[in-house]
C-alpha cells in the first residue's frame, strides 16, 4: 500500500544506497578476515552502485534498512507514494468481461465439466477419439488458465513489467507445446485414456 | 466541643479512604512499577513492536513489558493503555471507543489481526503475547499504519446511496422489512482493516485489488434495493483485478472481529456478476 507520511529523501532505495555506502566508508574490510574475500567483493559491488547514489542524504537518513525483511526482496519496492491526494479516490479500471466476469464463469463452467469428463470415458468402458480429443483440448484450457492466474498474482507489471511478458509469452509457448504433444500423442499413438489406464495396471 | 473534635476525628479518619477512591487523570504512577515478592501478583509479559520514525537509524524491534493481570483490565486494550500510563509514556496506538465500534485499534495480536478493545486478555501468564501493526502495511509509528491507501480504495466504490430519480412522495426512499434484512451482516462492518490485512491476496496486489473490506462495502450498495446505480457499481469491479483476485482464502472470515463474513459477500458479488 502507498503511503503519503514518507518524505521522498526517506524513501526505501536512497536509504539503500546510503546504507550501502555508509558500509564500504566506514566498515574495513578487516573486521572479518575469515570471510574477507566474499566481504571484499561484496564491498566493491557497493563501491560501483555508491557511485550511481546520491551524496545528498543528511546523516539522519543513513539507516541500515527500514523493515524488518531482509534487503534482498523478491520484487522491486513499490514507488512509496499515492497518486493524486489523500482525497482522491484510487483509479477505478475499465470494466473488462473478457478478463472479468465472462473469464471467471467460463473458468468454474470449465473446472467442474472435466469432472464427468475424466470419469466418462472409465465409466462407459468405451475409448472414442472424440471424447479424448475433447477431454485433452479441456484440460489444456484448464491448466493455461491455471498458470495465468499465477502470473496475474505474483508478477505485477507494474513493477516487473518485462518479467511480467516473459511470463506471458512463456505461457503461451508452454501451451502450444503441450498442444501439440497431446495432438501428436492422440494421432500417432495409444491417446490419453489408453495411456492412463495402462499405466495404472501396468 | 467533645462532639466536634469526635466528628473531626472521624472524618481525618476516614479522608485517606476517601481519596484512595478518587479518580484523577491519567498520569504516570508515582508506585514502584514492579511490586516485587507479591505472591497474588499474575505478572503477564507482553512483546509490542517498537520503531520511531524520528529515528529512522534505528530498525525496528520488540519491546516486552510486563504486568500483573490482576491489576490491569481484561482486555489487550487495557493492557495498552496501562504500559502507556504506567510504564513507557512514548508507546503509541490508535484507540478510541473501547468497545468494538470505531475500528481505531485494530493490530495484530498473537498471530490474528483482531481490535484490542474486543480481544482477551489470554491468561496463560507463561506465554508472552506478541502485538505487532497490521500485517503489509507501512507503519507510521509503533502499531499504528497507514491506511491512506484503504480510505481511497473505499472512496473509489462511491460508498453512498446513488439514486436517479427522487423518491415518489419527495420523502425518504422506502424500504421492505425483507429488502432491509439483506443489509443485515453489511452494515456493521466498521472498516477496521483486518480482514484486508489478513488476505494473502491483498498483500501481494494491493495497488490493484480492494481487499475483502472494500469489497464487502461494495456489496453492502449492490443489495441496497435503494441503490439505481447498480450496473456502473458491477461494471467497476468487472476486470481481473478489483474483484477476481479473491481465490477465497477466506482469512478475511476468519478474522473478522465484528464476526461478519466478507467472504460470503464476495462470492455474492461473483453470482452477481457471472448469472
Amino acid at each position: 500500500m502507498a503511503s503519503i507520511v514518507r518524505p521522498a529523501a526517506m524513501l526505501r532505495q536512497s536509504c539503500l544506497t546510503a546504507a550501502a555506502k555508509r558500509t564500504f566508508s566506514s566498515k574495513p574490510a578487516s573486521t572479518f578476515p575469515a570471510i574477507n574475500k566474499p566481504a571484499s567483493s561484496i564491498l566493491s559491488r557497493q563501491a560501483v552502485r555508491s557511485r550511481f547514489a546520491k551524496d545528498a542524504l543528511p546523516g539522519s537518513m543513513r539507516v541500515a534498512a527500514f523493515h524488518a525483511s531482509g534487503r534482498q526482496a523478491i520484487l522491486p519496492p513499490l514507488p512509496q507514494t499515492i497518486e493524486g491526494t489523500v482525497n482522491d479516490a484510487t483509479p477505478v479500471a475499465p470494466a473488462n468481461p473478457a478478463s472479468g466476469s465472462y473469464h471467471w464463469t467460463f473458468e468454474r463452467v470449465l473446472a467442474a465439466g472435466l469432472i464427468p469428463l475424466t470419469i466418462a470415458p472409465f465409466a462407459a468402458g468405451t475409448l472414442n477419439p472424440a471424447t479424448d480429443a475433447i477431454l485433452c483440448g479441456a484440460i489444456l484450457i484448464h491448466s493455461h488458465i491455471g498458470f495465468d492466474a499465477l502470473i496475474v498474482d505474483y508478477v505485477p507489471p507494474k513493477r516487473l513489467p518485462k518479467t511480467r511478458k516473459l511470463f506471458d509469452w512463456g505461457l503461451k509457448l508452454a501451451t502450444v507445446v503441450v498442444g501439440v504433444g497431446l495432438y501428436e500423442f492422440e494421432t500417432n499413438d495409444v491417446g490419453v485414456t489408453e495411456g492412463i489406464k495402462r499405466i495404472w495396471t501396468a | 466541643m467533645a462532639a466536634l473534635r469526635t466528628t473531626s476525628r472521624l472524618f481525618t479518619a476516614t479522608r485517606p479512604i476517601f481519596r484512595s477512591q478518587l479518580r484523577t487523570m491519567a498520569s504516570v504512577s508515582n508506585a514502584p512499577a514492579a511490586a516485587p515478592a507479591d505472591e497474588t501478583a499474575k505478572m503477564k509479559s507482553f512483546s509490542i513492536y517498537r520503531w520511531n520514525p524520528d529515528e529512522p537509524s534505528k530498525k525496528p524491534h520488540m519491546q516486552s513489558y510486563s504486568l500483573d493481570l490482576n491489576k490491569t483490565g481484561p482486555m489487550m486494550l487495557d493492557a495498552l493503555i496501562r504500559i502507556k500510563n504506567e510504564v513507557d509514556p512514548t508507546l503509541t496506538f490508535r484507540r478510541s471507543c473501547r468497545e468494538g465500534i470505531c475500528g481505531s485499534c485494530a493490530m495484530n495480536i498473537d498471530g490474528v489481526n483482531t481490535l484490542a478493545c474486543l480481544c482477551r486478555i489470554p491468561t496463560d501468564t507463561a506465554k508472552e503475547s506478541k502485538i505487532y501493526p497490521l500485517p503489509h502495511t507501512y507503519v507510521v509509528k509503533d502499531i499504528v499504519p497507514d491506511l491512506t491507501h484503504f480510505y481511497k480504495q473505499y472512496k473509489s466504490i462511491k460508498p453512498y446511496l446513488q439514486r436517479k430519480d427522487p423518491s415518489p412522495d419527495g420523502k425518504e426512499y422506502r424500504q421492505s422489512k425483507e429488502e432491509r434484512k439483506k443489509l443485515d451482516g453489511l452494515y456493521e462492518c466498521i472498516l477496521c482493516a483486518c480482514c484486508s490485512t489478513s488476505c494473502p491476496s491483498y498483500w501481494w496486489n494491493s495497488e490493484e485489488y480492494l481487499g475483502p473490506a472494500i469489497l464487502l462495502q461494495s456489496y453492502r450498495w449492490l443489495a441496497d434495493s435503494r441503490d439505481q446505480m447498480h450496473e456502473e457499481r458491477k461494471e467497476a469491479l468487472d476486470n481481473s483485478m478489483a474483484l477476481y483476485r479473491c481465490h477465497t482464502i477466506l482469512n478475511c472470515s476468519r478474522t473478522c472481529p465484528k464476526g461478519l463474513n466478507p467472504g460470503l459477500a464476495i462470492a455474492e458479488i461473483k453470482k452477481e456478476l457471472s448469472f
